[in-house]
């Protein structure tokens, strides 16, 4: 009850510590007070070099490392350099590689990108465009003897509509050489084939031949429907952009 | 002798720092769908596949997708459960290592030459391949590089190879166990992959013959040949591997050896001369195979082991070498201590050294607070007034520096009490740091800060997407155009279409963006002595 009263009464402005040993001696001034957050990145001393660009990636990368520093420095400017950047042939070596390790993942089939969004009308060109591989199976081959069994994914889908429509039109044994031959130059076959799963395979092998043949046939129909072949396809992007004085090609 | 894929199942105990890096990695290298299903695992644990599918709102197909990637490329492992349960787990050091890729590919390089840069850079873009499918590809490519008419013979490639696997810095990947058919019953969800450890570095015995194909001749050989001759280029995939399910993988741990011994190397060749230098490494040579990668200490060396084995051109006599090392072990830095004098004296490699921290003092906080840290360091403890006395700065800065340091714990303060009830006026404060903790504080930095920087760089790409995708088709145009022997002037036309101002901005880009790749680079430097210098110091504790 006796200290109640707001510091007015005995001890008022003393301190649990001794003050000199914390290193601020008497009557030495002490640091103006903090009226404001300290700026989120300090200001630079060194003078600049001629090349502003320099100063401008400097900053940046600074920045990066800086801004993350709760300091009490409030608006004390950086005293120093940055430690200068690896350069050298070696440098230059391996950050050319970590450029182009970068691209190269990305057209890696370990890259998978997500769905593309359908658009609001259905356009011509998109029968052009290769989307990514059918029915979300991968576009690589794992070895499937050490990945637990349920990371194979089955395609069922385009099976199972064959089946009840085209089943009447089996063709017969003899041809099925031949339809075989066809069907390696398909991908898209030897892709249903491996991600098939290995138990409906003893079962279903004959359908699965079936329906392979239902779907190459459903194929052929489906190329026969297109007049130009699709790496021809040119989908008018580049209109406009080419240089219109030379009239050797016809514009489309 | 069995090393088990044993998932430990403990919760996840990354930061958040690291799990942003670790998204930001996944998502640059595999996309933003495989991002989600790691960055969900190293968060959560080890989860089953419909609890991730749940969790992340994804379908169960791309959750399939996603886990054969990151299983692929060693970032995720499984365990089967009681009941018949698979769960997967995430190996999140494992995803940082990725910002080390260039680093190893071109260790390998000045190592092993362009062959085995490029059977390492193979088996790290691809996770695991078997020795066939790496010595085909990487012989495919160079072969691409050279003149008309030359290929690349399998033999050399294989020979490279086998180099690798000599000096482990490729190793077997736990395989299927073979069982016998005689089992009966269901086959296991999910096969338990084991390996033994003689068996890691065993390279299979292949005869691999062929040559390396250049692209070209194999779309011809495709489009050339007629139907008939189909039913042949089947019988060529079906034909058995040899070494079908042996797989490889770089080795990482082996590579950090590397740069460790690197380091040490360079730190005493800095504080000493070459020949010293030498004769670290020298040391460090022999002993590499038989010390495991995360050892404090090397196996000691002899004296007389050490002469033996210097490079042929060193011609140092008997006498001098041990005066070197007797110099070398006096060292107050400790890199080489000795340990007994058998065989003229056994002398250990310290991998600890604090050498390393004190490297990066300056960049944070200037020169100065260096000198003061590095005294704080080596005295141990000091009182306020010491440091100022023996780092010869005036006391008003050093009180700041101290201060600024002690806010960033980087230095802390300890209290020695003069008399029982600890009062402050009668109690010393003394200045010491806290190597470890201010070596994880650090780490820490390093994290956010690679992650700022590809964030930065990602943002700029953005922004000028616009104008790069442009030029990368006015690029494209150029060279279609140069194929078909188009004119100067109209080349000119073409170019001219982005402008200068668009080209300055260009340029802009290309230097920025530069420079934060190889800032990335310079701070996974950092991360690497610091994570080794914590890993061994914890190994001690």
């Amino acid at each position: 009850m006796a200290s109640r009263g707001g510091g007015r009464g005995r001890g008022r402005g003393q301190l649990t510590f001794n003050m000199e040993a914390v290193g601020i001696g008497k009557g030495d001034a002490l640091p103006p007070p903090t009226l404001q957050p300290s700026p989120l990145f300090p200001v630079s001393l060194f003078t600049p070099f001629p090349d502003s660009h320099v100063i401008l990636a400097d900053y940046m990368i600074l920045g990066s490392s800086q801004t993350i520093i709760k300091s009490l420095w409030e608006a004390e400017p950086l005293e120093f350099r940055p430690v200068p950047l690896p350069s050298g042939e070696e440098g230059e070596y391996v950050l050319a590689l970590k450029q182009e390790l970068r691209g190269a993942m990305r057209q890696l089939p370990y890259f998978i990108r997500p769905a593309v969004p359908k658009r609001d009308v259905e356009r011509y060109s998109d029968k052009y465009q290769m989307s990514g591989p059918i029915d979300n199976a991968i576009d690589w081959n794992p070895d499937w003897r050490r990945l637990p069994r349920e990371l194979k994914i089955r395609v069922r889908k385009l099976q199972k509509e064959r089946i009840t429509i085209l089943l009447p039109k089996r063709p017969p044994k003899t041809s099925e050489d031949k339809e075989e031959t066809i069907q390696k130059l398909e991908t898209l076959e030897k892709k249903e084939e491996e991600v098939t799963s290995e138990e409906d395979e003893e079962k279903e092998e004959e359908e699965e031949k079936e329906e392979e043949e239902e779907e190459e046939y459903d194929e052929e129909e489906h190329e026969e429907e297109t007049d130009y072949i699709m790496s021809y396809f040119d989908n008018g992007e580049d209109f406009g952009g080419d240089s219109d004085d030379n009239m050797d090609e016809a514009i489309y | 002798m069995c090393m088990d894929q044993t998932a430990l199942r403990l919760p996840s105990t990354m930061t958040q720092a690291e799990i942003k890096l670790c998204s930001l990695l996944l998502q640059e290298h595999f996309g933003e769908i495989v991002e989600k299903i790691g960055v969900h695992l190293i968060r959560t644990g080890s989860q089953p596949l419909r609890v991730i599918a749940h969790d992340t709102g994804t379908s169960l197909d791309q959750v399939k997708k996603a886990l054969c990637v990151l299983v692929q490329h060693n970032l995720v492992s499984y365990q089967v459960h009681k009941r018949g349960v698979v769960e997967y787990e995430a190996q999140c050091s494992r995803v940082l290592r990725m910002l080390r890729y260039p680093r190893y590919i071109y260790t390998t390089k000045t190592l092993y030459s362009d062959t085995g840069e490029l059977i390492v850079e193979e088996l790290l873009l691809n996770g695991k391949l078997t020795m066939s499918a790496v010595v085909k590809k990487v012989a495919d490519r160079l072969t691409e590089t050279m003149e008309d008419g030359k290929t690349m013979d399998y033999a050399e490639v294989s020979n490279t190879f086998v180099r690798l696997a000599d000096t482990h810095f490729v190793q077997r990947c736990p395989s299927v166990p073979t069982t016998e058919n005689s089992d009966p019953g269901p086959p296991p969800p999910a096969p338990t992959l084991v390996i033994n450890e003689k068996d890691m570095y065993l390279v299979p015995k292949l005869s691999l013959i062929g040559k390396g194909k250049r692209r070209r001749s194999s779309d011809e050989d495709a489009a050339g040949e007629p139907k008939a001759k189909r039913p042949k280029h089947t019988t060529d995939n079906k034909e058995p591997i040899p070494d079908d399910g042996i797989y490889w993988q770089a080795n990482l741990d082996r590579f950090h050896q590397h740069f460790r011994d690197q380091a040490i190397v360079s730190a005493v060749a800095n504080r000493m001369d070459q020949t010293s230098s030498e004769i670290v490494r020298t040391m460090l040579r022999m002993s590499e195979i038989t010390t495991s990668s995360s050892a404090p200490f090397t196996q000691p060396l002899s004296s007389n082991e050490i002469f033996r084995s210097l490079p042929v051109g060193y011609n140092i006599a008997k006498q001098v070498l041990d005066q070197y090392l007797t110099l070398l072990a006096d060292d107050p830095l400790q890199f080489v201590g000795k340990s007994g004098d058998s065989g003229g004296g056994m002398y250990v490699i310290s991998i600890l050294t604090s050498d390393f921290l004190r490297v990066r003092q300056p960049v944070l906080f200037g020169s100065r607070c260096a000198r003061i840290f590095r005294l704080v360091l080596q005295k141990k403890h000091l009182e306020q007034k010491q440091v100022e006395d023996f780092a010869m700065i005036p006391a008003k800065e050093a009180k700041d520096m101290l201060y600024k340091m002690l806010s960033e714990n980087f230095i802390s303060l300890q209290e020695i009490p003069k008399t029982p009830d600890h009062a402050p006026s009668r109690t010393f404060y003394l200045y010491t740091v806290n190597i470890l903790s201010a070596a994880r504080m650090l780490l820490h930095r390093c994290y956010k800060s690679i992650a700022n920087l590809i964030e930065r760089r990602q943002f700029e790409t953005k922004e000028n997407k616009r104008l790069l995708e442009k030029s990368q088709r006015v690029e494209a145009i150029i060279a279609s155009m140069q194929a078909t022997g188009a004119e100067e002037a109209q080349l000119q036309e073409i170019e001219e279409m982005i402008t200068a101002p668009e080209r300055q901005q260009l340029e802009t880009l290309k230097r920025n963006v530069n420079k934060l790749d190889a800032s990335e680079i310079q701070v996974d430097e950092t991360i690497f002595l610091l994570e080794s210098y914590i890993e061994c110091t914890m190994k001690r504790l």
